[in-house]
């Protein structure tokens, strides 16, 4: 009987494993997420969008020339040099602070070189969803395919974008490399940077004819597409124009993949024109605010303005908030934070030359620091806060010393040796002569770096609505406008100029300047189209390339200094005067010539020697 | 049992010494290389920090190596691995040189390189007058055709023999610059012929002083005229 029941019960168990054993083990991974949960929905197809999108290389706040560092924020580890989330809070670390706009962290030409961006791993990811999509027809429908592939060749030429400006002919991969290959098959050779640019603009040309005419905010349509190509096409024709005049010679140049002959320069031209163009009735300038200096101030703020073509979000609770405001601003202004970030009086004389002297060269007097304000432009005061301005209650009382009496000409009183000019300076904001604190809380000072060294502050996108306690780092989410319609009608006049069609030119600059509250052109050349580009468009990280696809660059930063202004106090009249004077770093800039073209990364040479030869002078 | 584990601790020994028993044969970087830039003028063609170089690039090797030219025209670099090199002078104030020439290196390897410079600096005087200093020299162009725009010429002042492009008293060299920005066959005779006036020198110093012509070739580089030391009497 016993034996039985162990009968039973072995061949219970052995029934039991027998059954249990049949289950196969043939089910999907569960850790990874395969094609068909991506191409299954719109929705995957987004999620999977999501991670490209991220990594374009868009030059938004957190953007730092020179690469940056590895950074952990709240325990996540990041290492993404240069573009986002790399180091993102010093926002004061822009191409603007060695360009001459500013004067800020950089102490040279420190970003000349890059830092070896080689983003064919997204490429790889956006080859794979143009391989992909045309299979998922019966599940995502033929619009939505239509409509993502479109999407999926405009972030293409957007990371070929990224490149071609910074090495100009780069490999052109279009198809997702096969791992397995043969290595003489995967180390492909560079492209010519002709055949770049060209498959740039052909990407964009389908990404146009794709996409629908609207979209999410942050995400592209047609008018991106082609507003982005207008852009890339007179990067273009600037290098075939003025890359073949000025240029440093090797052999990368002599085999074209750096370098577009000079006939085409026409061709892009014409190409960014007609990209401009369509964007026209479909956007406009933001022009809600009937008080020019705060309706400059909202473009870069408003939700939904129509100006906006292509923006990047970020927010405080996906930890992607930037700290522009709490980096633009001086401590004394924010909660906590850090300030490096000086306009130079360089930039401010684009607009004319401040009247700070009077005819026999004695530096005008001033009963209050913001009457220097009087009469400037609308533009510029929303650009840049001057001595006088006002932000969150606060005056930015920029005072570099005092005089305790002042006779003489400015110029020759700047031209004095600092130990023989008779001011007052202090090394801190504490300090009182007679009563009256010798330097202003937000600078000019010499001390550090965190209060002004130039008598300006940035104001471009600061939101002014903040309350002061929440001025904070990583606080700030108004998002970064890539593109806008100002620098579309910008970039149509430069084309337009450079086509001969003056006319066209004179409409589009004046729609600028009607908005800036400037005065309109009667007539146009391409030095005003220029300057008007830079006034319209400082510190939004497009001047350096500007200078740079000028082929300029090594002539306007030739062992360049900038100059500040400094408001001093005069005692014995109780009135303010304003000198001008090399900032206070005392920064030199000099642009070598073959940082026209940044190095092909070192390591990528490595792997795949067939990247040689390097660009000239590397 | 004890064999075995004798015979064990055998083979463990024998392989673990054999381990040990590779040895680095390759030769150390114990190669050297030197010569002289020559100037086709005559002499050595003069230069400052950084303006004209050596460039290496060893035969089956991607990335390329240089070897800075000193004030006097001269170069070495006792650290470079035996091999052939394919070897350039660049980044001075000279004719690009195009051939490539291939040099095997090896212990002491001397070499020559004869180039063009693009201006010649001749005549070069300096007179002192109480606390300023004139330089007057002219300047000449061995291949005038085709030469890169000059962009200005300047005087180098500087309190040690190290004087030049980036080693430089600025309040009296790059300000005391003269801007011409013209091609070398559109300058008159009289503008060839340059006066460059450094005030304010400081009392009781010494300093050492070039002039430099500077042309905006890829490199933006500089011909030097020699060093003259000036004693500043009190």
């Amino acid at each position: 009987m016993k034996s039985l029941h162990k009968l039973i019960i072995a061949v219970s168990i052995g029934v039991g494993a027998t059954v249990s054993s049949c289950q196969k083990l043939n089910i999907p991974p569960t850790n990874i997420v395969t094609p068909d949960v991506i191409y299954s929905s719109e929705a995957g197809v987004k999620s999977f969008l999501a991670t490209i999108y991220r990594n374009l290389p868009i030059e938004d706040f957190k953007y730092r020339p020179d690469g940056g560092e590895d950074v952990d924020v709240n325990g996540v580890h990041y290492s993404h040099p240069g573009f986002n989330p790399g180091n993102p809070w010093m926002n004061f670390y822009n191409s603007a602070s060695v360009t001459g706009e500013e004067v800020g962290p950089y102490g040279g030409m420190e970003i000349g070189s890059g830092f070896g961006f080689w983003p064919y791993g997204d490429i790889r990811n956006v080859n794979t969803l143009i391989a992909e999509l045309p299979k998922h027809v019966a599940t995502l429908t033929q619009p939505t395919v239509n409509a993502l592939l479109g999407e999926a060749h405009f972030l293409r030429a957007y990371y070929y974008f990224g490149m071609a400006k910074r090495y100009g002919g780069v490999p052109i991969i279009a198809v997702p490399q096969d791992p397995g290959a043969a290595l003489s098959t995967l180390q492909v050779h560079r492209d010519k940077e002709e055949a770049t640019w060209d498959f740039i603009g052909a990407e964009l040309d389908l990404g146009f004819q794709m996409m629908p005419e609207s979209s999410d905010a942050g995400r592209a349509n047609k008018y991106v597409a082609a507003a982005l190509k207008s852009r890339a096409m007179l990067y273009a024709a600037c290098v075939a124009k003025y890359g073949s005049v000025n240029f440093v010679d090797g052999q990368a140049r002599s085999s074209g993949l750096v370098g577009i002959p000079a006939a085409k320069a026409a061709t892009y031209f014409k190409a960014a024109y007609d990209a401009a163009k369509l964007l026209e009735g479909h956007y406009s300038l933001y022009n809600a605010n009937s008080d020019k200096v705060q309706n400059f101030a909202d473009v870069f703020l408003k939700s939904g303005s129509p100006e906006n073509i292509f923006i990047k979000q970020y927010s405080i609770a996906n930890n992607t908030a930037h700290s522009w405001d709490a980096t633009m601003s001086p401590r004394y202004m924010t909660a906590n934070a850090l300030s490096r970030s000086y306009p130079t009086l360089d930039l401010v004389q684009l607009w004319g030359n401040l009247q700070i002297t009077n005819d026999d060269g004695t530096p005008k007097r001033f009963n209050n620091r913001a009457e220097i304000m009087q009469g400037l432009e609308p533009r510029l005061l929303a650009t840049i806060y001057f001595p006088g301005a006002i932000l969150r209650g606060l005056t930015f009382d920029m005072q570099r010393g005092i005089y305790p009496s002042f006779s003489g000409t400015a110029a020759a009183e700047v031209a004095k040796q600092p130990n023989s000019r008779s001011y007052i300076l202090s090394g801190d904001t504490k300090t009182l002569y007679q009563g009256k604190q010798v330097i202003g809380f937000t600078g000019p000072w010499t001390g550090g770096d965190e209060l002004t060294r130039t008598g300006f502050y940035v104001r471009k996108y600061v939101d002014y609505n903040k309350p002061q306690a929440s001025v904070d780092l990583y606080r700030s989410e108004q998002p970064w406008i890539d593109l806008r319609y100002g620098e579309i009608l910008l970039n149509r006049a430069e084309a337009a100029m450079e086509l001969g069609n003056s006319a066209d030119a004179l409409t589009s600059i004046n729609q600028i300047r009607e908005r800036a509250g400037a005065t309109l052109y009667a007539s146009i050349d391409l030095d005003k189209v220029r300057k008007e580009r830079r006034m319209e468009l400082a510190f939004e990280n497009q001047y350096y390339w500007d200078l740079k696809r000028w082929r300029i660059a090594d002539v306007v930063l030739d062992r360049a200094h900038f100059k500040g202004l400094m408001p001093y106090y005069v005692f014995n009249e109780n009135k303010y005067i304003f000198l001008a004077e090399p900032e206070l770093f005392n920064r030199e800039y000099t642009f070598q010539k073959q940082s026209y073209y940044e190095p092909i990364p070192g390591g990528e040479i490595g792997k795949n020697p067939n990247l040689l030869p390097n660009n000239p002078n590397y | 049992m004890k064999t075995l584990i004798g015979r064990i601790l055998a083979g463990v020994c024998i392989l673990a010494s054999a381990a040990c028993t590779k040895i680095d044969n390759y030769d150390g970087p114990n190669a050297s290389f030197q010569g002289n830039i020559v100037s086709s003028a005559g002499g050595n063609l003069l230069t400052s920090g950084n303006s004209s170089q050596i460039r290496l690039q060893q035969v089956g090797w991607t990335t390329p190596q240089t070897i800075p030219s000193k004030f006097d025209g001269t170069f070495q670099d006792t650290k470079l691995f035996k091999g052939n090199y394919k070897v350039v002078p660049t980044g001075g104030a000279f004719w690009p040189v195009t051939d490539t020439i291939i040099v095997n290196i090896g212990n002491d390897t001397k070499h020559d390189f004869t180039v063009t410079p693009y201006i010649i600096i001749k005549n070069f005087t300096s007179t002192l007058s109480g606390t300023t200093l004139t330089l007057k020299f002219d300047i000449t162009a061995p291949i005038a055709a085709g030469l890169p725009i000059i962009k200005d010429v300047q005087p180098y002042v500087n309190t040690t023999k190290l004087v030049g492009a980036g080693a430089s008293i600025r309040d009296f060299s790059d300000v005391n610059a003269v801007i011409i920005n013209k091609q070398f066959t559109d300058m008159s005779p009289a503008e060839k012929s340059i006066t460059l006036t450094i005030p304010n020198l400081i009392p009781g110093r010494t300093f050492f002083v070039r002039a430099g012509v500077r042309l905006s070739d890829s490199y933006n580089s500089s011909n030097f005229s020699e060093i003259v030391q000036v004693d500043i009497p009190k």
